[in-house]
């Protein structure tokens, strides 16, 4: 289950991942900002750590920071208690109604105000059907991105059902211990649209903002789409993500303009810097790299784009850049904006749901079976590094090449042997598959090729790892199945599972 | 005189027709255009709307004009009245990866002050096939029909009566074999394929499904569940059964079991299975008790004595629905409007199959308003 607001115990060191002054900010300045974002009190896109910036003001430079989408976004909550005083029936006389409801909406405005959420708050619970009616109606006229509703009577349920029937908004349902059982919860926490939250974890009503939020997030993403030659905007179905296609040779033809400045020379020893061990670039791979990241801030600001997917390896294969763009990528996706490899727009948005969702970085994965051993293996040459979050510390990471190309600077993250990990991957906007496994070890290149991150999985619930549905699946720290099926759930995207049992049969 | 008839003439034709055809598109996209009649022109065909009804004129002149939707989405419009019935179609792009898709939305007015009976036809090419929801041509879904409103259709005696997809050339059949197993229709998303026969009421007739698998090599991964009326159901993994690639077929002791004159056949995905896509390539339709041997079924050499031979997806495969012409019978109440919405496949597109689709029309309009204001 996803911690939702992680607080460390202390500050992480060394920082391993660079950050970023951004604005010139005073050392002392910089330290209390992240300070707060480690300690979970805000998150925004100011408070990321981001990559070292030219120590002179440089008129070009670009924030990388704000490339992540910061959405509005409109929640409504109520309260639905029936008249006092209760006698018998749940949750019972002795329930302190004024008490947990002063709990609750406090909790409710923290978690609003954590997650930038503008919330609408009913000021008094709703007790009889024409406030009901009102609610229903104050609904249809905001048009809020989602609705709250904590309930605090057991005959409550059946205004839950309606909203969940007649809102159009999607639903989360707070159900104490207390106000429920088990015939309220089974039919409408299984229905679409609707997240139900029978608990006293109030975290996981918080994951349920977190889902209104990230699925907010992608509407407010444009993805650039990078490949071919064709240049327009489209929209992907229930996403609702802008998707800008731009012919593929604007990346490269502005990295050739791309001048070695101060940012990138930054760059390239920051990222060198922190780096476990340096085994193949050099400093040239390494400004190469630095340059690929300051084309790419150049040209999501040009195309008004908070992500990227793109061919870069039909750029590397045409010879049209010095350096895949793997360096890079890293250090975006540890920023949370989203870089995704080889086109593959859908690894992309898979990408972007852990970033928006889980709040960490992943990697898009070339799955191999490890057959002798029955293991999964999840390899690819670009991984975030700041896995367990994006405000947590980074895991350790060898600066390597592009293993396929022998070119420029990529990573191999050494993710936590032991460690729960899930497999994510959006096949179209309608359909997600979503596996978990335990990591085994990190394997190395030599004596494997393929690519530079590279970690082997003991499958969960998959009986044959021959059997592990997808490609380019996202690998991601953390078991996430629940809140990920649930975000599915809410926003009406059919989860699929790879197969538990074998199928054995004939083979032609 | 004659000359000035002409001209006279000329002139009457120019107001009745309006302004020039119009084009239309999203930003990149290839466009769609409307042409001076109203006709709705894609790479597919074209679409005309008409109107019919008790009292009215069968055409009226129409006026087109290009507008701005939400006053930035280009749009095509074309006007026209019919007696006591104002029509206006409108069409835009909606930016729908990868291709986008047009969107025609029609409006009937009653402008005379009572209720009005009419029938709204939608004009399509000859080839197309209607299903329930979408219609087709080549297999390719090419038209979306709005949510909750029957059109009337002309039956044939058999067909398929679903959202399946023809997938022509798709299977690799490693035998010499019918022709018919190189093609299926497809339930993506876990349609169930769905024909229907006319047969006598009651009457008993021997069925045979055929199959080969080109995908998965591996049993276990699309087992589907045969449901063949007056049949019990049979369970089909063609690569548990024949292999990848080999060409297998299924008897099936069926007949018109609830005498409504019509004998169904469907193949749906089994639960729980991993690909929950159903495939299918062929039926035949014999006389009941001839017990076809289905090596020679499998090999074609018993298609003529067939009541009714299928390669479905194939080139004598049709709907059920006759093609050419969409109608919704309606009425409209006196000083009250109807709006209809389809969905068009534009160059490079086809329309979603049946299934959940989060398209709506107001997030169409939201999703080209945004593309349009960001442009550049």
């Amino acid at each position: 289950m996803k911690a939702v607001t992680p607080v460390p115990v202390s500050f992480p060191k060394p920082m391993q991942t660079p950050h970023a002054c951004c604005g010139c900010l005073s050392r002392r300045h910089c330290l209390k900002l992240i300070s707060t974002a480690a300690a979970g009190l805000a998150f925004s896109g100011e408070l990321f750590p981001a990559l070292a910036k030219s120590r002179k003001a440089d008129p070009d430079y670009v924030d990388p920071t704000r490339f992540r989408p910061r959405p509005k976004v409109c929640l409504d909550a109520a309260i639905l208690q029936m008249p006092r005083p209760y006698w018998l029936g749940w949750p019972g006389t002795t329930y302190n109604l004024d008490q947990r409801q002063k709990e609750y909406r406090s909790l409710l405005r923290e978690s609003c105000r954590r997650l930038a959420i503008q919330l609408h708050e009913e000021d008094k619970p709703i007790e009889t059907e024409s406030e009901f009616a009102s609610f229903i109606k104050g609904i249809g006229e905001r048009k809020p991105d989602g609705l709250l509703v904590i309930l605090q009577h057991m005959n409550c349920w059946g205004w839950a059902n309606r909203l969940a029937n007649e809102a159009s908004v999607p639903l989360v349902v707070f159900a104490p211990i207390g106000t429920s059982f088990t015939g309220h919860v089974a039919g409408l926490s299984r229905q679409r649209g609707v997240y139900v939250v029978s608990s006293l974890e109030w975290p996981a009503v918080e994951e349920g903002l977190h889902m209104i939020r990230a699925k907010r997030m992608f509407e407010e993403t444009r993805v650039l789409w990078i490949q071919g030659k064709d240049r327009n905007e489209t929209v992907l179905e229930r996403l609702g993500t802008k998707v800008r296609a731009i012919p593929r040779d604007t990346f490269n033809q502005l990295f050739d303009r791309m001048p070695v400045n101060e940012e990138v020379k930054d760059v390239a020893s920051t990222f060198r810097r922190h780096a476990k061990r340096v085994v193949e670039p050099t400093w040239q791979d390494s400004l190469n790299s630095g340059r690929t990241y300051t084309t790419a801030k150049r040209l999501m600001t040009d195309e008004q784009a908070n992500a990227i997917s793109m061919d870069c390896l039909g750029m590397v294969n045409a010879k049209l850049i010095p350096t895949p763009p793997c360096g890079a990528w890293t250090m975006f996706q540890d920023m949370g904006v989203t870089c995704g490899c080889e086109a593959d727009l859908f690894g992309a948005t898979s990408l972007m749901l852990t970033s928006y969702l889980l709040d960490r970085p992943g990697y898009m994965n070339d799955p191999v079976a490890e057959t002798v051993k029955n293991r999964l293996i999840a390899a690819h040459c670009v991984s975030g590094s700041r896995i367990a979050g994006f405000d947590q510390k980074p895991a350790p990471y060898i600066l390597r090449s592009h293993s396929e190309s022998g070119l420029g600077v990529s990573v191999q993250v050494l993710w936590p042997v032991g460690a729960v990990v899930s497999l994510i991957r959006f096949q179209n906007p309608n359909e997600l598959i979503i596996d978990t496994g335990i990591v085994e070890r990190n394997i190395d290149t030599p004596p494997a090729g393929g690519c530079r991150t590279s970690v082997e999985i003991k499958m969960n619930d998959v009986e044959d790892c021959r059997d592990v549905l997808g490609f380019h699946q996202v690998v991601t720290l953390g078991n996430h199945r629940r809140i990920v099926e649930a975000f599915c759930q809410m926003y009406g995207i059919t989860v699929i599972h790879s197969p538990e049992h074998s199928v054995r049969g004939k083979v032609a | 005189m004659l000359h000035a008839c002409r001209l006279g003439a000329l002139v009457l034709l120019v107001a009745v027709r309006g302004s020039a055809e119009v084009a239309f598109t999203s930003p990149g996209l290839v466009p769609s255009r409307m042409d001076d009649q109203g006709c709705l022109v894609e790479d597919w065909g074209l679409i005309s709307v008409k109107l019919a009804g008790t009292g009215l004129p069968p055409t009226a002149p129409v006026a087109v004009q290009e507008i701005k939707l939400d006053g930035r989405i280009p749009a095509a419009q074309a006007q026209s009245q019919q007696g006591n019935v104002g029509l206006t179609v409108t069409a835009f792009r909606a930016p729908v990866w990868p291709a986008g898709l047009d969107v025609l939305t029609v409006r009937l007015a009653e402008t005379g002050g009572q209720e009005t009976p009419v029938q709204l036809s939608l004009v399509l090419p000859e080839t197309t096939q209607a299903g329930s929801q979408t219609v087709s041509i080549a297999g390719r879904p090419v038209l979306g029909l709005p949510a909750g409103l029957a059109p009337a259709r002309t039956m044939r005696e058999w067909g398929w009566a679903d959202e399946a997809m023809a997938l022509p050339g798709w299977a690799r059949p490693a035998v010499e074999c019918d022709p018919a197993f190189r093609n299926i229709r497809a339930g993506i998303g876990g349609v169930p394929i769905t024909y229907r026969f006319k047969v006598e009421p009651k009457e008993k007739v021997d069925v045979v499904l055929g199959f080969c698998e080109s995908y998965w090599a591996q049993a276990g991964q699309r087992p589907v569940i045969c449901q063949v009326e007056g049949a019990p159901a049979q369970e089909v993994d063609a690569v548990a059964r024949w292999g990848q690639h080999q060409p297998g077929a299924v008897l099936f002791t069926a007949g018109d079991a609830n005498g409504d004159g019509m004998l169904e056949v469907a193949v749906l995905p089994k639960p729980g299975a991993p690909d929950q896509n159903p495939i299918l390539n062929a039926i035949w339709l014999f006389p009941a008790g001839t017990r076809p041997n289905l090596n020679q079924v499998i090999a074609g050499k018993l298609n003529a004595a067939a009541l009714r031979y299928v390669a479905v997806g194939g080139t004598n495969d049709q709907s059920l629905v006759a093609g050419g012409q969409v109608e919704f019978p309606l009425k409209l109440p006196a000083g009250g409007a109807r709006e209809l919405t389809f969905l068009v496949a534009c160059r490079g597109s086809s329309v979603p199959q049946a299934g959940p689709s989060a398209w709506t029309l107001e997030k169409l309009r939201q999703s080209a308003a945004a593309v349009w204001r960001d442009w550049r």
